[in-house]
């Protein structure tokens, strides 16, 4: 049996270079994934790490980097629950029809059942809710709104 | 959740009244939803139609009307011959406000293993509800060409 994957497709209204620079540059993915900041050359084979705070959240190596088109990294997170399950994959393609460019992320390799499968089918949706705001209106969502949701999902 | 199943949810800075109204006026769905006019006096057991410039592509019957937290309705596609034949399937909205953001959960199922509605519904809510969060937070929805979708089963119906 195939291993359980997580696909989310959404449409914005913004150009592929945008959204490219949008989910590889810190400066972005601080104000719309609630704070967490990435690094990286963005170049295959290297690291990539988000930190929130400075503490380090998810880290991997780049795999697939064909800007604007098309970027796939390893994803780990960082938390000692989700060290013990598999490295899993992230791939976003990008492809532009007239004003809008249409963003897939599909999050696969993951563990059927595990943490962070329950983890990364939260927090897509609301990641590119955020990122879609941001693009299209220059307001990304609050970051309560993240706690609050990982608040209630921990109860 | 009855499979095949179609779930997904997205986050929208507005008010559950206002996302209500604009799952259930026509003025609003013209505007996001592929021209579709959404027709419903929104009673339980009353009717729901989907219109496209005078064709009507679905029908259904309300099941759930809780303005404005939870609205459901049976879909059944009528133009495609082929996605005629299947049995009618059920989408439900639930709207949970927090603050000035209310996290919209869209459920279709009740689908046949091989059923074509479910591939056509499957691209399409992705891009409705795509556009109805831009119209919403920033007044304008998006415009997405219908070819995108690459919807092959439904595709000939609305391009005939």
């Amino acid at each position: 049996m195939s291993k359980p994957e997580f696909v989310y497709t959404t449409y914005i209204e913004t150009s592929p270079e945008k959204l490219w620079q949008a989910l590889t540059d810190g400066d972005f993915t601080e104000r719309y994934w609630f704070g967490h900041r990435v690094t990286s050359d963005w170049k295959v084979g290297s690291s990539y790490r988000f930190a929130r705070q400075r503490a380090p959240s998810i880290e991997g190596k780049v795999l697939i980097s064909d800007p604007p088109r098309r970027l796939a990294y390893t994803w780990d997170a960082c938390s000692p629950d989700a060290k013990r399950e598999r490295t899993s994959r992230v791939t976003f393609d990008l492809e532009p029809h007239g004003t809008v460019v249409k963003l897939t992320v599909t999050h696969d390799n993951l563990d059927e059942g595990g943490k962070t499968l329950r983890d990364i089918s939260g927090g897509w949706p609301m990641v590119i809710a955020s990122l879609k705001s941001m693009l299209e209106t220059g307001r990304e969502l609050p970051a309560e709104l993240h706690a609050a949701v990982r608040e209630r999902s921990h109860a | 959740m009855l499979k095949p199943a179609f779930n997904y949810i997205s986050y929208i800075e507005t008010t559950a009244e206002a996302l209500w109204d604009a799952l259930t006026s026509s003025e609003f769905t013209t505007r996001y939803w592929f021209d579709t006019s959404v027709i419903s006096d929104w009673k339980v057991g009353s009717p729901v139609a989907l219109v496209i410039r005078g064709l009507t592509t679905d029908v259904g019957e309300v099941l759930e009307a809780d303005r404005p937290r939870r609205l459901a309705y049976t879909f059944h596609h009528i133009l495609n011959e082929r996605a005629m034949r299947e049995r009618p399937s059920r989408v439900t909205f639930v709207l949970e406000p927090r603050d000035n953001i209310v996290k919209l959960t869209v459920t279709h199922e009740g689908f046949a293993d091989d059923s074509v509605v479910f591939d056509g519904i499957s691209k399409g809510w992705p891009a409705i509800l795509s556009s109805l969060k831009s119209l919403l937070e920033s007044g304008k929805p998006l415009v997405i060409p219908f070819d995108v979708l690459d919807i092959a089963e439904l595709d000939e119906t609305f391009h005939a």
